[in-house]
């Protein structure tokens, strides 16, 4: 990947981050559009700072932090699609463009991880993230961060496997 | 090579949801006002002097003005007593001596610089009423003078000069005679 922030085109940099970004912050938050706000204002603050593909683990901090701002801040109508997900289900607003039965329930296990495992699956398999750059995104230690994933494929094998 | 290598390539083709084209617009929208604030910002800096929008540096500037024109006081104040000591030993045994001339003493100081004038500019004052000072049965008029000083010293070898300019504020308590 190019460096982020050295140059003027953002939006070439952005359409390359921004589905993965998307991805992660939907982890906190169901909605599509508040994941956006979230991935704006966290991309539009590094952006601003001029930081290099380098630090490239703050940007993915930043969308984490502004989103546990965001259910904190909004914890009442955060409660609300709470319910509103138990009565519906979780598919509300499709995380990945699926293309076959096998991709759905493929994204419904991946939906269905405890969320520690699902944002470190979700940084490096769709960001591209090195476990290096994991820890210090989520705050967490290098190995706790490879662990994490190795549980993670593990319950996705678990849950796939025809019963 | 690990056992999930198969699901990891399953799970890289799944496509994360692209965000709406809207999203675009809006974060180009976001950085174009940033980019706005941050220049007007700077604007703002250079033609006040950064008074009202960097208030850290003008504090950061003030004291340090502050600081250099107490280092010249104590500077003055140092050479002032040791001419005044200097002309007191030169007078007892000889009084027709004249002092040292104050220019030729002071173009040896370690500084170099001599005060050249100063100005004491009052912009502002306020009689503030009559007031009681503390353990005074006599009132007394309170008077803020809001002003702005200005030190000059000149070094007469180099001809380098320094000027200091600073804001003060002065409350004079003045008596008041009963009739």
């Amino acid at each position: 990947m190019e460096p982020i922030a050295s140059h003027e085109n953002w939006r070439n940099c952005f359409s390359k981050v921004a589905p993965g970004l998307l991805l992660f912050a939907r982890q906190w938050v169901q909605s599509a559009a508040d994941a956006e706000d979230i991935v704006q204002d966290a991309f539009v603050k590094f952006w601003r700072r001029n930081h290099d593909i380098a630090n490239r683990g703050l940007l993915y901090s930043a969308v984490r932090s502004l989103a546990l701002d965001f259910i904190r801040r909004d914890a009442r109508r955060a409660r609300r699609e709470a319910t509103v997900l138990a009565e519906t289900g979780p598919a509300i607003e499709p995380h990945f463009e699926l293309e076959d039965d096998t991709q759905s329930a493929l994204a419904a296990a991946v939906e269905s991880l405890p969320r520690d495992q699902r944002e470190v699956l979700v940084l490096k398999i769709w960001n591209d993230l090195t476990f290096n750059e994991i820890a210090g995104a989520l705050g967490i230690s290098q190995n706790t961060a490879a662990s994490r994933y190795r549980y993670a494929l593990t319950n996705l094998k678990k849950t796939l496997q025809p019963q | 090579m690990n056992d999930f290598s198969e699901l990891e390539k399953e799970l890289r083709k799944l496509r994360p949801a692209q965000p709406a084209p809207v999203l675009f617009e809006r974060v180009e929208e976001a950085l174009k006002e940033s980019r706005a604030g941050t220049k007007e910002r700077r604007s703002l800096v250079r033609r006040w002097g950064g008074l009202e929008t960097a208030h850290p540096w003008w504090s950061l500037g003030f004291g340090l003005a502050a600081a250099a024109v107490l280092i010249l006081f104590a500077a003055v104040a140092m050479e002032r007593r040791h001419e005044h000591q200097q002309t007191v030993a030169q007078r007892s045994p000889a009084p027709e001596t004249r002092p040292v001339p104050l220019r030729t003493e002071r173009s040896i100081s370690p500084s170099g610089f001599v005060p050249a004038g100063g100005t004491n500019l009052v912009y502002n004052a306020r009689d503030e009423g009559l007031h009681f000072a503390d353990g005074s049965e006599r009132p007394v008029r309170r008077v803020r003078y809001r002003t702005r000083q200005t030190w000059r010293w000149r070094n007469p070898e180099t001809g380098a000069s320094l000027r200091v300019s600073y804001p003060s504020e002065e409350i004079v308590l003045i008596p008041v005679s009963g009739q």
